[in-house]
């Protein structure tokens, strides 16, 4: 008997599991053409609630916007939830398996090709070239919502990457605190004099052990040089590691830097929760790093004063940005759809724009770069600059390359820099990134 | 074993009667057949909601577990059912492999010093001397604290340069006050063992002073009696008597050792590359980097069957000798 029950219930849950799993597999309805993103009301006088969620990286910002927004309008209101800083896909992907998604995700820009290319979020291209600002969009955020040419996100937010530099300690280095490197060859030669101010004062750093990090940084001295790490569309991507120039300049730079000790020795064990502080104490005179990163740790009276950015650089010049921080993406199933498209396109209005600086966040509109923009954030003029010329990798496997200690570029820039072993580190470079590829292709 | 022949045997006297159940049970499903079989169904009553709550809350979840490791399943988008795909390339994939042979490694070097040590603190601190309680908590507080907290602290204090442990092993001459800790093989391993064991032992030393302290004191007396040394009487009054709490100890340190995840993941990530990346941590990886969630619970369900034989086997050679087992007739 006993052994017949259990039999009975092991049945009844597989089957349950088996009908279940079938079930999550349907696809989703999209919202009809006559309310649709192609539809003139889309977006117009919409009532109701939009649930918003957001990653908590965003959380000030978020919590402004959404605050501001319900107190100007009395039909529709926002409802915001804070997600995971870095499991909100895994959230996001339940609720849409679940069929009750968000009417709006703020989610990382790099993890918007897991959901576009399976239908997940609403097309939005019709609506989209309805902007007036359209062609003004981040192009690295707008890349990474773009899939087989249709748009399933605009920007949120950017998070982008500048080269911080101490003015005071240019100074004292004899150096001109207005005159920010523009090229590898100088940022070594200013390190190399502000490192020998000593007194427990470094020319460089950098979180040597966050993978994360380090591609937030060192990638858009590559991409400067219009070089990239993979090519292709999604599905054909390849690796192009070995022969890159701008890679190996990239990692020779950060190799002197360990070998020369420009950097302070506990670079090579920040793994990013203390990143930027031994900069924002004082003792670092060049520190590639995010606009809010510093922003947010420093005193408002350091900024400008004694902390500047400069865009970051490629080896002899040009300069671009990692275009990172959120996009917005409609879920397919939304229950507001035309809700949510009202609250985005009023956060991306110049009016909520402009708050954006003081918030740790850079715009995402370059048209709203203007000379009196620049006037009152000059330091965020420069990532806002560097966005028209920033870039991420649109590729599904962003995440397991860069983002882990055991991926292929974390695995390159060890031996690389810690072990000064170049040929080896773009061998192994190329043979793990065009693994991971070929089995995201398969 | 109470049965109807237990009544009476004075046929003069009334039989007595088995004992009314109250009225608020289901009187219908009590009545009829044999004392035994009527028994027998109060006792399915008795235990079905626990079952109940079993079957949805473990065996639904596993053989759903079961299925999903059956298909490509992916973070979203359709899925297809591949059959034993997943597992096959599981035994081929080396850097599932190696997070096993490192699970393994990881725990051999762990287990012994957790039982030797929370042994040797239970001993100290199992007698209600003085200052036992403050040692019991001294000893007690890092399991309760908890691993991830304590992770943290020493992903700090491990920092070259500014980290007590570098200033403090510097000045004594052990090592140099820049050694990165968790970025070098060797030394993350052994840092996070030697931690590990300062958490786990403290465990281990509560479950020994319990069984410790239920034995009977009449045989310490008649040991010292006999002129027994410290050492004699552990060996053949103290541990013997302690084998059931050993083997509950053990099992514990060992199914903690083979599911540990929190501390690798907060100190070394896995690195330098894969190398101390425990199974939790692979499973972790392939499920919520690289979305391959049907891979990833393939690996999974590996883990809990490996882990339910290791428990089988330590309850097997761990058993209680006193139960009588059947002789073989030969």
């Amino acid at each position: 008997m006993k052994r017949r029950t259990f039999a009975l219930f092991s049945a009844t849950a597989l089957v349950a599991a088996a009908a279940a799993g079938c079930s999550s597999s349907s696809s989703t309805p999209a919202a009809s053409s006559a309310t649709g993103p192609g539809s003139a009301s889309f977006g117009v006088n919409a009532t109701g609630t939009v649930q918003f969620w957001a990653r908590t990286v965003s959380k000030t910002l978020a919590q402004k916007l959404v605050s501001e927004f319900n107190a100007s309008h009395s039909n529709l209101k926002v409802k915001l939830t804070l997600t995971s800083i870095n499991d909100d896909t895994t959230s996001l992907a339940t609720s849409i398996r679940a069929g009750d998604p968000p009417d709006v995700d703020g989610l990382n820009d790099i993890d918007m090709p897991t959901f576009t290319r399976n239908g997940s979020f609403l097309d939005l291209t019709k609506a989209i070239a309805k902007l007036p600002y359209a062609s003004a969009l981040s192009p690295g955020h707008v890349g990474l919502g773009t899939y087989q040419g249709k748009e399933y996100g605009v920007p949120y937010w950017a998070d982008l990457s500048v080269l911080w530099y101490n003015k005071n300690l240019f100074k004292q280095a004899g150096l001109n605190p207005d005159d920010p490197p523009t090229t590898y060859a100088q940022i070594l030669s200013d390190a190399q004099k502000i490192n020998k101010l000593g007194h427990g004062i470094n020319g460089f750093t950098f979180a040597g052990d966050c993978q994360g990090c380090l591609g937030f940084t060192v990638q858009p001295g590559i991409w400067a040089a219009h070089s990239y790490l993979t090519t292709g569309a999604i599905g054909s991507q390849t690796a192009t590691i070995t022969g890159n120039t701008a890679l190996m300049q990239a990692l020779t730079l950060y190799q002197e830097m360990w070998s020369q000790h420009l950097v302070p020795d506990n670079v090579r064990t920040d793994d990013g929760p203390t990143w930027g502080q031994d900069f924002v104490a004082g003792k670092i005179g060049i520190m590639p790093g995010g606009y809010g990163q510093v922003e947010n740790l420093a005193t408002s009276a350091q900024l400008g004063s004694e902390f500047a950015d400069a865009p970051l650089p490629g080896a002899t010049g040009d300069y671009s940005t990692f275009d990172g921080g959120d996009d917005f993406a409609i879920p397919a199933a939304a229950k507001n759809p035309s809700g949510a498209w009202e609250f985005i396109t009023w956060v991306m209005q110049e009016q909520q724009q402009e708050q954006y600086p003081g918030l740790g966040a850079t715009p995402i509109r370059t048209d709203l770069l203007t000379p009196a923009f620049s006037a009152a954030h000059p330091l965020d003029a420069v990532p806002l600059k560097a966005l028209g010329h920033g870039y991420a990798p649109v590729t599904l496997i962003y995440n397991q390359a860069f983002n882990e200690a055991s991926g292929p570029w974390f695995q390159m820039f060890t031996t690389a820099v810690y072990d000064g072993n170049m040929n080896l580190a773009l061998q192994q470079g190329q043979s793990g990134f065009t693994q991971l590829l070929q089995q995201a292709a398969a | 074993m109470i049965t109807d022949e237990s009544g009476p045997r004075d046929s003069t006297v009334p039989r007595a009667r088995p004992v009314k159940p109250s009225p608020s049970w289901p009187a219908a499903l009590l009545r009829g057949g044999s004392l035994g079989a009527r028994r027998a169904r109060t006792g399915m009553i008795l235990v079905s909601p626990a079952f109940a709550l079993v079957a949805v809350f473990v065996l639904f979840p596993l053989g759903f577990a079961v299925y999903i490791s059956l298909t490509d399943w992916p973070l979203i988008g359709p899925y297809h059912f591949t059959g034993g795909r997943n597992y096959t390339e599981l035994i081929h994939d080396p850097v599932f492999i190696h997070s096993v042979v490192f699970t393994l490694l990881y725990t051999a070097i762990v287990t012994g010093p957790i039982l030797v040590l929370g042994y040797a603190m239970a001993a100290f601190v199992r007698a209600n001397r003085p200052g036992s309680v403050v040692f019991r908590t001294a000893f007690f507080l890092p399991f309760i604290v908890g691993l991830a907290t304590e992770s943290f602290m020493l992903l700090l204090e491990l920092q070259p340069d500014s980290g007590v442990v570098d200033a403090v092993l510097g000045k004594l001459g052990l090592a140099s006050v820049s050694t990165a800790w968790t970025v070098h093989y060797d030394l993350a391993l052994g840092v996070i063992c030697v931690f590990v064991v300062w958490f786990a032992s403290g465990l281990t030393m509560m479950i020994l002073m319990g069984g410790m302290q239920g034995i009977p004191g009449d045989l310490y007396e008649a040991a010292n009696v006999d002129g027994a040394t410290w050492w004699q009487k552990e060996r053949r009054i103290t541990i013997p008597m302690l084998r059931r709490n050993i083997a509950l100890s053990l099992i514990i340190s060992v199914i903690g050792s083979f599911l540990a995840f929190n501390q690798f993941y907060i100190l070394t990530q896995g690195g330098p590359g894969t190398s101390t990346e425990p199974i939790v941590m692979w499973i972790y990886q392939e499920a919520f980097i690289a979305y391959h969630l049907g891979y990833a619970t393939a690996g999974a369900i590996a883990l809990v069957v490996v882990v339910a034989i290791i428990s089988a086997a330590q309850f097997f050679l761990l058993r209680d000798d006193d139960t009588p087992r059947p002789r073989r007739r030969g």
